[in-house]
């Protein structure tokens, strides 16, 4: 019998069935900053994670560019110590790890040196002709943020972020910009070079098993979206609490303060994840479509009635004495850095109407706790008689982010017994994917969806931008005020008396989280 | 991570209704306290997680201490509630017995409970144990019946399960032969079956498929799929031949798919232990002759390799799970209704 004529195939048949729909394209990860502490504390051990559970393509490379000299070698040992340090699956895997680290190179340069762009364009080449990169390549800036704009434009001027075949990605770490109008600039120095779909701003809260499950939570189950609104909300606190100081990071910390590190990217995500409204789909721009809407609708803050900010001073935190935070390493002795925001906010949408919005955050507060809780109205009317029912407190439904990840209600519930009375109770659940499995470390999420295209969990450039506006229109509003007199709580507390002030002048309290 | 492990009750019953009250209790913790208890009343309002009703299925009290170890690991991922029947219809003299525990873990904060029945029959009652099952289930949640070891395939009590599970899990480098295979492939296709087949052995293979659907991915290497002219299966040449078998039949009813045919060489070799060792999928056509190769490496490795005409390309390593039953049935835990893979995959390896 003649043969057939051969049938053409137009997707891989063999991928049917299994749980990831494809495999990255073969690719070069650049990363500029690669003898820093990302990179050795986060990115390498998620590439080497990836690799071990087979999810990165063969061809994949790693060229490192930072301006130490090391050799190769040196360059690889330094990386396997990192991963046997730092890698959540342990003890590596040594032809694993072999494996992943024969497509990597080191690049020696100064990030605004010219001719090293020319050598790593050389390299870069190598991988293609050598390992299929096929110019396919992610540009990791694990680097202090003033050097994300040099970086960037060089890689537009050597022309190695736009030649040839393949897609390029660029990937920037947090802090975006440290304004609206360093944001801005920094957009736009990006633009000039890539299109904004090349682009993947790191938020790694949104790498968080944790935070993809509220969204879960919230467009998953069809018993929750009726009553998540003004109708039946009375109000929503978010907290993000620490009780570590700010550890060495003392420079830094001087520079940013509480508003910009955790107000402006944390809790703006889960600001936006617990209010937006359901996306039509989970595809990158629809789901930042909706969380953009949020931002947009914030009525305008009123920020000396709006907003309280705090400094911690000396204090005991889990039953240890602790110093104040102008005594840290690398801190001004009469610095007015905040270490505390809590801040009042209302959405004007038809969903969200008149429910206030109470966000706070702090370093040495009592406890770590990161979460959203939702707090119910009150029944319309009560049958019981009063003495039954002085105990109750209204539903509230809380989404934790961290330590332990899960859900709780607060429902009413009758005391057993022959008379009528009642109390609160708490019911506890905690979500399918906390059944005391390992969660994959959010970097390694992070990167797959940068490799594989897919830019959901990333911020995108509106995004970013209508947070700045916020922390600007915060920032401007301290700044017409006489200077704080900080500190004003002590390590361990929750925050200043006024943030009491704040919420209860609405005839609410914080809870305890 | 600190785990604590309580044991909270274990008593024998025989009567379904007291197994049955004995549950509640043990569900809601109710036990040693009396009545109106501050730790009763705390009970009544706490809401307790559980995501299947698990039957296994043993015939020997070796075998269920196994079971019993492997269904508490698999505890703290899957809370649920789980029935052992140890069913010795060959022993004279009925009997019937039931023993309820529960069992309470606490990891990292989290709390899991699982409660246990296990149901021991001799003579005619052990053909009869699904009677008895059935009323100690949680009601809505999936029935998962897994059968350790070879299924009495001619046993009543095989089809009384089967009828009532949602899926039964095997594992079919228990030994399964030929024929065994085809008789697991006519559970799968009964009519009234609405039990779909999970295989542990089936599971073992994901890393395989995996790297081999892998190669297929990369840049101008679909075409060549098309152009498969065969398959070669080194494995170990101690008689178990099911996992080679799937393997193969994989691929074949994947390619049967779009119209091609795969011829298959099994090779058993007596330097190889249990198992599949290598799978090396041949490509020719317009681009060439190719060869994809995936060999099994000691320490849980797979490494990986394509060779162009006399090229080689870049190779790789990558994990190759070696997962503990516990694990394995946790995946078939998650995996909704009829795997019409692995039967397409059962049906072409029979072939
Ligand atoms: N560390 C974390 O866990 C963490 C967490 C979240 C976000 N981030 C963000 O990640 C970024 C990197 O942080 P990091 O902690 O990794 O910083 P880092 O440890 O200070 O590392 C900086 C890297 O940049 C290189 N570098 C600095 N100046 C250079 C120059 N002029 N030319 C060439 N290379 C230069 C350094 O290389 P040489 O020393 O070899 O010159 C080093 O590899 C920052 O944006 C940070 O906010 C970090």
């Amino acid at each position: 019998m003649a043969q057939a004529a051969t049938p053409t195939i137009t997707q891989n048949i063999l991928r049917d069935g299994l749980i990831l729909p494809r495999t990255p394209d073969p690719a070069a990860m650049v990363i500029f900053g690669a003898s820093g502490d990302l990179t050795a504390r986060k990115l390498m051990p998620a590439l080497y994670n990836l690799a071990l559970n087979r999810y990165l393509p063969s061809g994949f490379s790693v060229i490192g560019v930072a301006d130490t000299a090391l050799t190769e070698d040196e360059f690889r040992a330094h990386m396997e110590q990192a991963v046997q340090k730092f890698s959540r699956s342990q003890p590596v895997d040594r032809a694993v790890w072999q494996s992943l680290a024969e497509g990597i190179s080191y690049v020696r340069m100064p990030f605004d040196d010219a001719a090293g762009y020319g050598r790593l364009a050389a390299e870069l080449d190598r991988l293609d002709r050598e390992r299929g990169t096929n110019g396919n390549r992610v540009f990791y800036l694990a680097t202090a943020p003033q050097f994300f704009s040099v970086i960037i434009d060089r890689l537009g001027a050597a022309g190695i972020a736009k030649a040839g075949e393949g897609w390029k990605r660029v990937v920037i770490e947090k802090p975006f910009g440290n304004d609206l109008k360093s944001a801005q600039a920094l957009n736009q120095a990006i633009h000039a070079v890539f299109a904004e779909p090349q682009i993947y701003r790191i938020d790694h809260y949104l790498g968080k098993e944790t935070v993809q499950n509220v969204l879960v939570f919230r467009f998953a189950n069809g018993i929750f979206e009726p009553i998540w609104n003004r109708r039946y909300v009375d109000h929503v606190q978010i907290t993000v609490a620490e009780d570590i100081g700010i550890e060495r990071r003392g420079k830094y910390y001087e520079s940013s303060g509480a508003l910009r590190d955790i107000f402006q990217n944390h809790l703006m995500q889960l600001l936006s994840i617990a209010a937006m409204e359901a996306p039509p789909n989970f595809d990158a721009d629809s789901v930042r479509d909706e969380k953009v809407k949020v931002l947009k609708s914030i009525h305008p803050i009123d920020v000396a009635n709006d907003v309280v900010r705090g400094q911690y001073g000396p204090g005991w935190v889990g039953g240890q004495q602790v110093p104040g935070y102008r005594q840290e390493v690398n801190v001004s002795p009469a610095s007015t850095t905040e270490t505390f925001v809590a801040v009042r906010l209302k959405i004007d949408n038809w969903r969200w109407a008149d429910t206030p919005f109470y966000l706070r955050t702090g370093k040495r507060l009592p406890s770590r706790a990161s979460e959203i809780a939702i707090q119910f109205k009150n029944p319309p009317h009560l049958p019981f008689a009063k003495t039954a029912v002085q105990e109750l407190t209204p539903n509230v439904l809380v989404m934790r982010i961290q330590p332990h990840e899960g859900a709780s209600l607060k429902i009413a519930a009758k005391i057993p017994g022959p008379v009528m009375r009642l109390r609160t109770v708490n019911m506890d659940f905690f979500y399918g994917s906390s059944f005391m499995v390992e969660s994959p470390d959010a970097y390694e999420r992070l990167v797959l969806d940068c490799m594989l295209g897919d830019a959901t969990l990333f911020a995108r450039e509106d995004e970013v931008e209508r947070a700045w506006g916020l922390v600007d229109r915060i920032e401007a509003g301290w700044a017409s005020q006489p200077p704080p007199a900080f500190p004003n709580y002590a390590a361990g507390t929750w925050g200043p008396p006024e943030v009491d002030a704040l919420i209860e002048r609405d005839g609410r309290r914080w809870r305890r989280p | 991570m600190s785990t604590d492990h309580t044991e909270l009750s274990a008593r024998t019953f025989v009567d379904v209704h007291d197994i049955q009250e004995e549950l509640d209790q043990v569900r809601w913790g109710l036990h040693a306290d009396g009545e109106g208890s501050e730790a009763a009343q705390h009970a009544a309002a706490e809401a307790r997680a559980s995501v299947c009703n698990l039957i296994a299925v043993v015939s020997n009290e070796p075998e269920l201490g196994e079971v019993m170890s492997v269904l508490d690991r698999l505890s703290v991922t899957n809370p649920s509630r789980t029935l052992i029947l140890l069913a010795q219809h060959t022993r004279e003299a009925d009997k019937l017995e039931a023993e309820v525990s529960a069992q309470e873990r606490t990891e990292s904060g989290h709390r899991v409970s699982t409660e246990r029945v296990i149901l021991h029959a001799h003579g005619e009652p052990a053909r009869h144990l699904a009677s008895l099952a059935t009323p100690l289930l949680i009601p809505d949640l999936p029935v998962i019946l897994w059968w350790p070891g070879r299924p009495q395939f001619d046993n009543p009590l095989f089809d009384d399960l089967c009828e009532l599970a949602d899926r039964l899990v095997v594992d079919t480098d228990e030994g399964f032969d030929d024929s065994d295979l085809a008789r697991l492939l006519e559970v799968a296709r009964r009519n009234k079956a609405q039990a779909s087949i999970g295989d542990l052995n089936w599971a073992r293979l994901i890393a395989w498929r995996h790297v081999a659907a892998q190669f297929f991915d990369m840049p101008g290497m679909l075409a060549r799929l098309a152009h498969i002219h065969g398959v070669s299966i080194f494995h170990g040449s101690d008689g178990q031949t099911a996992q080679a078998r799937l393997l193969g039949g994989w691929i074949r009813s994947r390619m049967a798919r779009v119209g091609i045919d795969v011829p298959l060489e099994f090779r058993p070799e007596d330097s190889l232990e249990h198992g599949v060792h290598r799978f090396l999928i041949y490509t020719g056509g317009d681009e060439g002759p190719a060869r994809f190769s995936m060999s099994r490496l000691r320490g849980g490795r797979l490494s990986t390799q394509i060779r162009l005409g006399e090229q080689e390309l870049a190779e790789r390593t990558v994990r190759l799970e070696s997962r503990a039953t516990e694990e394995l049935l946790g995946i078939e835990l998650t995996l909704p209704g009829h795997d019409v893979l692995f039967e397409e995959a059962l049906a072409a390896a029979l072939r």
